[in-house]
């Protein structure tokens, strides 16, 4: 097992690997820029090293600066966590040059994945379901005509390096194809520098399901079943949930073989993520593979009680899976939000600022993966993800309204979150009935009133409590709401004891 | 009895209170609810007949508090009434802002064009994502104060508009 493991990330998913490594009784190394100084990750590590200033490029991008800090503090491997260097196969190229275990797939099947026109040529080899269409690129714009043609309209162009939205054209009729086909180009040219497109039908109206798979270097692979990431706005999901409503045991074990199927075609070692369109007629098709841990692997680790992250570190070690895909099964249902630093009520619009409070829910089946705390600033820097409420429950109507209690009880005050829109989300009868699709949010979001004016009164009755049991608060203050800036330690920590506890004296 | 002002969506909010116990009796208009300070910050209550905990905090002249899945922000009636945040906050529909530092990607108006509330005008990058920003009212662009690739501040107008009467 390794002796020390860099976590070359930062925010929730740093703190998230750190914690894995204590379970597994290996000490940790954060690193971090100027602007996390005082960032929970930074702190949570056993140690931290400070890699530059703020821009990704000069810190958590910066490859030397990231082998330089593991050489540095004696660190054998470095886990990427997702984002950042986690799906560039330079990173796992320039640790096998020095030595040190990259926790993730090899690079080989990180460029496999990253290019899809060659991993669809691949998974068709494979025999694994794909959207009907082009089966490589071409730049004959005939060859473009004959493929939509044979699919069916709508259909959809994408870049082959695509992501995020970029160089994607729906085309619905024949004439308008030539228009979009060059659209597509020269915007995938401007965003990836590489203006190769392929078409495929367009799915509307799709669940999104993902199955996570795990393998290991002695040829085991396994799937630990599906997620459903259906709500999603702008292409970033941010509620996510298994067991997903639309599979049957059978359709479940079929997609699941394939998943599994997709990981060894491609020589895959480490914990992967299959993402499948699932049509509603119940057809499937493969999307594309995720070489990293991803961002809803917790709901997962719900249900079927397995520790991802560690297991992928053990795997990464070069030590067999710890079960079988029959030691695998789903316990009841699991649901993550994602807290982004966002304006709900204003278009997701990021909000930045001073976590002026911030207090978790807990209980029973209740965890928060987070990466922020009290009195940390959220800038604009980096990705606006601040943390992650992730509810298990035995039933999925209990697990939803498990969820709502959980936000309500999860308060962020000074920077602005999505929660009263999630709570929104979870209630809609659509969502409740599992009539989740990848249009929900457009679909029935659009005319959302979030109208939190209906708590007006409450809140200032409120204030004027907080404002009267201040610290320092003028007791005949007629307005002016009595604030104390830098209330001492002496004013706010109540009654305590040295060698005692409170209880025991009470 | 003590009394309070504040300010919630340009409307201003009398309050009165006195202590009863533990708890705050805090009058407002015809209704009268009890605060139970519990924790730094965290107070308990009643929302149609259930006990919730509610969270309190604030910052320069602002108070943020947080009700179920709601936060609201109530000012200080001596500052401007908005929150001293940005001239975004300060309900001028007629002056477009940035939500927060940026690089403008795209301006999507030009001089002379109408355009209707809740139309992107602008979009602008910033924590890695592109972030349409909407006109607040229906009116005509009369300026526009940057170029595409500008950076840009929250303090500075992007898009002017002639409003619709």
């Amino acid at each position: 097992m390794f002796k020390k493991i860099l976590v070359a990330n930062r925010s929730e998913i740093a703190v998230r690997v750190m914690n894995a490594c204590r379970v597994l009784g290996i000490p940790s190394v954060a690193v971090y820029s100027d602007a996390d100084e005082n960032a929970k990750h930074r702190h949570y590590a056993d140690e931290a090293v400070h890699i530059g200033p703020p821009p990704p490029r000069e810190s958590y991008l910066d490859i030397d600066k990231i082998i330089a800090a593991a050489k540095e503090t004696g660190c054998d491997a470095i886990h990427p966590g997702y984002g950042f260097l986690a799906e560039n196969p330079l990173l796992p190229r320039r640790c096998a040059a020095e030595g040190i275990a990259f926790i993730g797939p090899s690079p080989e099947a990180m460029n496999l994945m990253g290019n899809k026109v060659e991993s669809r040529i691949k998974m068709t080899e494979a025999g694994i379901p794909l959207v009907p269409g082009m089966k490589s690129s071409s730049k004959d714009p005939a060859v473009f005509r004959k493929a939509a043609d044979k699919a069916g309209y709508p259909v959809m162009i994408k870049a082959a390096a695509g992501g995020g939205g970029k160089g994607m054209r729906i085309v619905h009729k024949a004439d308008e194809l030539d228009a979009a086909l060059e659209a597509a180009q020269r915007e995938a040219l401007n965003a990836f520098n590489d203006d190769t497109v392929y078409l495929e039908k367009y799915i509307a109206s799709p669940r999104h399901i993902e199955f996570q798979v795990i393998a290991d270097s002695h040829g085991n692979a396994v799937h630990l079943f599906e997620r459903e990431c259906s709500i999603q706005r702008r292409h970033q999901k941010i509620i996510e949930e298994t067991p997903s409503v639309a599979l049957t045991p059978e359709l479940r074990a079929r997609m699941g073989a394939d998943a599994v199927k997709v990981a060894q075609a491609a020589d895959y070692v480490n914990a992967g993520t299959v993402e499948f369109l699932f049509d509603p007629d119940g057809n499937y098709y493969f999307l594309e593979m995720n070489t990293r841990i991803q961002v809803e692997h917790p709901i997962t680790e719900m249900v079927t009680g397995i520790d991802l992250v560690v297991e992928q570190i053990r795997v990464a070690a070069g030590l067999p899976l710890s079960f079988t895909q029959e030691q695998l099964n789903q316990r009841g249902h699991a649901i993550e939000c994602r807290l982004y630093a966002e304006d709900g009520d204003n278009n997701f619009m990021p909000s930045t600022g001073k976590i002026l409070h911030y207090s978790e829910p807990s209980g029973p089946g209740i965890r928060v993966d987070s990466g922020v705390m009290q009195g940390g600033q959220i800038t604009i820097d980096y990705d606006p993800i601040m943390a992650k409420l992730i509810v298990h429950a035995p039933d999925r109507a209990t697990c939803i309204n498990k969820t709502i209690d959980a936000i309500h009880d999860y308060k962020i005050l000074g920077v602005k979150t999505s929660r009263d829109f999630m709570v929104d989300v979870l209630r809609h009868p659509d969502f409740v009935h599992g009539n989740t699709f990848t249009d929900f949010i457009e679909k029935h979001m659009g005319d959302r009133d979030s109208n939190p004016a209906k708590y007006r009164d409450l809140a200032a009755a409120v204030a004027t409590a907080a404002a009267m049991s201040a610290p320092g608060a003028v007791s005949s203050a007629s307005s002016g709401n009595g604030v104390v800036d830098g209330a001492t330690p002496w004013q706010t920590i109540g009654p305590w004891q040295i060698g005692d506890s409170i209880s025991a004296k009470a | 009895m003590q009394k309070h002002e504040f300010v919630f969506d340009g409307e201003i909010i009398d309050t009165s209170a006195e202590k009863v116990g533990e708890a705050y009796r805090v009058q407002v208009g015809d209704k009268s609810f009890d605060i139970r300070p519990v924790a730094p910050g965290l107070f308990a209550t009643f929302v149609d007949g259930r006990k919730v905990i509610v969270a309190s905090a604030r910052d320069h002249d602002t108070t943020y508090v947080g009700i179920e899945a709601a936060v609201l922000e109530l000012s200080d009636p001596s500052s401007d009434g908005f929150g001293g945040g940005a001239g975004d906050q300060a309900g001028e529909k007629d002056k477009i802002y940035a939500p927060m530092p940026g690089k403008i990607v795209k301006l999507m108006v030009a001089v002379g064009d109408t355009v209707a509330e809740k139309q992107h005008v602008v979009i602008v990058e910033a924590m890695k994502m592109e972030n349409p920003v909407l006109a607040k009212a229906n009116g005509t662009v009369k300026a526009i104060n940057f170029a595409e690739g500008d950076q840009v501040d929250t303090d500075h107008p992007i898009v002017e508009l002639e409003l619709d009467e």
